[in-house]
């Protein structure tokens, strides 16, 4: 009897569709997300340091750019990543081993505040002061 | 007692057919429950619509399906809970097992797992108390309550009622179709607490160690939001860990 | 030359129960329902595993058949039950008086029964009403229909029987006199088979006439709801009884976490489209309240009614062997080849399929004894592998 299954891939993608799905999947995916482009930051970071090898033109170029608005948005960016990334981290890290499980949604609403506020601090301080 | 009419929109598929959602009408007492509404739809228009139901008050776990795309027992949700007077209330099997037909999904893979986790589908029970009702708690732990001659234990049920919609929820089950799942291990964890047998604890404890164990849980908690039955299978998962991790930091002691 | 090959129309405690019983005794067995496995009136039973004192005084042959079954099931599913024991209680002065017959009936129907002091009950049940005046014990239980019907049917499985689920019956198949099969529609799939048979057993419980009007016969099943209202809260550790003869929502089954009033009783015309009349849930709050005044303050978790196969009492003539459920052999209506098992109640399912089995094994000239009193029954999750 043919039973319909859908592919990994399907079930794959199907998993981070968070239509009516409850805080801690909004956790995993964000998590996932961060993590993706924390990597991604790692590689671009490398790639930018080895500028160094090619002297002081290269890197002076580099700075110039680093300095464009468009950059520093990114940084921002950047920074609300590695934030939420470390803090729910962190929450995965202490409800796995049933540290704070009951009050786990909580935990995160409590990472993303202290992310909403530093980033506004970080925002400020880049492109205000 | 008024009525309401309502309109369902329910997943159809049958093997070598594509799938497609039906709509039907029904007409409901305003305090009837979604699986009235789809016993309705199936005795007035389609008897070739399937779906699993059997007790209709979360007893049997067969009713479980996907209500608005959010996993629930339609024999305890309540047609107006989810009926807003205008959108089709849409019917999906659950999500992370083989669709049989329509609303009807393989439970085989499922059952092979509480099998496997030994859990004994009665537990002692906590004796009622006369706690105050408007916040009723069970599982409060009781003075000892004098109890004549043979009445000095009560079992029951356990919580757990093998419904599947925490193998639903989770998102580990869809992409890894060996996990044992919330369910199985939440299972695990009390036959661990059943059982005074060492080996079979170390045989089960074995079980929810291994690849496709607890570690392979990500701390999403669906389980927990969706079960009918208050298992906490996240909670139980995660006090598996905290077992093994003893259990791990003991021998490395004793070596 | 292989083993006869029976037909049972209808997964329900009484089909399963026949199911496992005609296996075990060796015959080939097929079982057809069209929905899940006691999706019909087992499912929404009330899970009261009677210990039959409920009938001590007005039906003690049903009081002994509890009674005797009760003591089977839980030697063959101990694992399914939720053994807690049962109160009958007295509220009033007309319940008190009701009190020495009860025992009376209990001590001649066999059921243990025993006076605990009031003072003692009220810790047992701190919920229950303080104005109650007496109370009797007596070994009452809980089970789940869907796990009890998947418990036999797994072991019957295990010995061969062969189950189909949504799959109905449209049609017999006749052929001169006899039945020889069933024509079916197989809802998976959408498509017709025919299923040829030595024997068919209609256990279609409230559509038994259905069935049985495809052979051309009649059997007098009126279909005969009941509603029951379980609650979000466990407020009772044993079953509760109310000390009287048998009424509508008298009894307070507690399960898991919830508690279950029930029950009433009305005729309906079609066993598939029920409503239910909202005075009747209101009498089951109202008739709770007398045992757990605190019943109607308790949010309700699930409401639920289905139709019982009530025999007509009207006809009792020689082919009816027993008053709690009836087994018709339909070649006292000129049809061979076809049996119709209907009434009873869960608990006494084992027994009728006995009954029914005995039958057809004697039509179908098979000599093996029945078994099913003392093999116990493998874990129901194996149903489903």
């Amino acid at each position: 009897m043919e039973e319909l299954k859908y592919s990994k891939i399907s079930q794959a993608v199907r998993r981070f569709d968070l239509r009516r799905r409850k805080l801690g999947s909004w956790a995993y995916a964000l998590n996932h997300i961060t993590g993706v482009g924390l990597v991604v930051y790692l590689y671009l970071h490398l790639a930018v340091l080895s500028l160094l090898l090619r002297g002081p033109g290269a890197w002076n170029t580099f700075v110039s750019l680093a300095r464009s608005p468009f950059v520093l948005v990114l940084d921002v960016i950047l920074f609300a990543g590695a934030l939420i990334h470390g803090l729910n981290g962190l929450r995965v890290a202490l409800t796995s081993f049933s540290i704070g499980i009951r009050i786990q949604k909580a935990l995160f609403s409590m990472v993303m505040v202290v992310t909403v506020i530093a980033l506004a601090v970080v925002a400020f301080k880049v492109f205000g002061g | 007692m008024a009525r309401l009419d309502v309109t369902l929109q329910v997943f159809r598929y049958k093997p070598g057919e594509q799938t497609r959602y039906d709509t039907f009408d029904v007409q409901v007492a305003d305090t009837a429950f979604v699986i009235d509404a789809l016993d309705e739809a199936w005795a007035l228009y389609d008897h070739s619509l399937t779906f699993r139901h059997a007790c209709h008050h979360s007893s049997c776990g067969s009713c479980a399906l996907r209500i608005n795309g959010v996993e629930k027992l339609p024999c305890i949700t309540r047609v107006s809970d989810v009926w807003d007077g205008k959108h089709p209330i849409r019917l999906d099997p659950l999500r992370n097992f083989p669709i049989v037909s329509d609303l009807v999904v393989d439970v085989k893979g499922f059952f092979q797992r509480m099998s496997a986790s030994q859990m004994r589908i009665t537990r002692d029970a906590e004796p009622v108390l006369p706690v105050s009702v408007d916040t009723p708690a069970p599982g409060v732990q009781p003075e000892a309550v004098e109890l004549p001659d043979n009445l000095t234990r009560f079992n029951r049920f356990e919580n757990c009622i093998e419904c599947g919609i925490c193998m639903s929820a989770c998102p580990t089950m869809a992409i890894d179709d060996r996990f044992f799942g919330p369910a199985g291990l939440a299972a695990i964890y009390r036959a661990c607490q059943q059982t005074d047998d060492p080996a079979e604890k170390a045989h089960l404890l074995a079980l929810a160690d291994g690849d496709h164990g607890v570690w392979r849980c990500h701390s999403v908690f669906e389980c927990v939001e969706a079960c009918p039955q208050a298992v906490d299978p996240a909670g139980k998962i995660m006090a598996l860990r905290q077992e093994l991790l003893a259990r791990r930091f003991k021998k490395a002691e004793r070596k | 030359m292989s083993a006869p090959h029976v037909i049972i129309i209808g997964a329900g405690s009484t089909g399963s129960a026949t199911a496992h019983d005609l296996a075990l005794r060796g015959l080939r067995v097929t079982i057809i329902e069209r929905g899940e496995i006691a999706s019909g009136t087992t499912g929404r039973n009330h899970c009261l595993l009677h210990s039959g004192a409920r009938y001590c005084v007005t039906d003690q042959e049903s009081a002994k058949e509890c009674i005797t079954e009760n003591m089977i099931l839980r030697r063959i599913m101990p694992d399914l039950l939720e053994l807690n024991d049962g109160l009958f209680v007295a509220i009033n002065e007309a319940d008190l008086a009701f009190k020495e017959s009860f025992l009376q009936g209990c001590a001649a129907c066999g059921i243990p029964a025993r006076e605990i002091p009031i003072k003692h009950v009220f810790d047992i049940e701190p919920f229950l009403n303080p104005k109650a005046l007496a109370a009797v014990q007596v070994p009452d239980g809980v089970f789940e229909p869907f796990r009890f019907c998947l418990a036999f049917l797994a072991t019957a499985r295990q010995h061969g029987a062969v189950v189909r689920r949504y799959t109905e019956v449209t049609d017999l198949l006749c052929s001169g006199n006899s039945v020889t099969g069933v024509k079916v529609r197989d809802y998976r799939t959408n498509r017709v088979e025919t299923l040829r048979a030595d024997l068919v057993v209609n256990a279609a419980g409230p559509w038994a006439e259905d069935i049985a009007a495809m052979a051309g016969v009649k059997v007098p099943v009126q279909p005969t709801a009941g509603v029951m209202v379980t609650l979000d809260y466990r407020l009772n550790n044993m079953v509760l009884n109310r000390l009287n003869k048998p009424s509508d929502g008298d009894i307070v089954v507690p399960q898991r976490a919830t508690s279950t009033i029930g029950t009433t009783s009305w005729k309906v015309e079609d066993p598939d489209l029920i409503e239910i009349p909202p005075e009747h849930v209101a009498k089951m709050i109202t008739q709770g309240e007398q045992l757990l005044p605190v019943v109607s303050k308790i949010p309700t978790r699930a409401k639920m009614a289905v139709a019982r196969p009530l025999i007509n009492k009207g006809d009792a003539d020689g082919r009816t062997v027993s008053r709690t459920f009836e087994c018709f052999d339909h070649r006292y209506d000129g049809v061979e080849g076809f049996v119709t098992i209907s009434g009873g109640k869960t608990t006494s399912s084992r027994a009728m399929a006995e009954r029914v089995s005995d039958l057809v094994c004697n039509k179908l000239g098979n000599t093996a004894p029945c078994r099913t009193r003392d093999v116990p029954l493998v874990s129901y999750r194996f149903f489903f592998q």
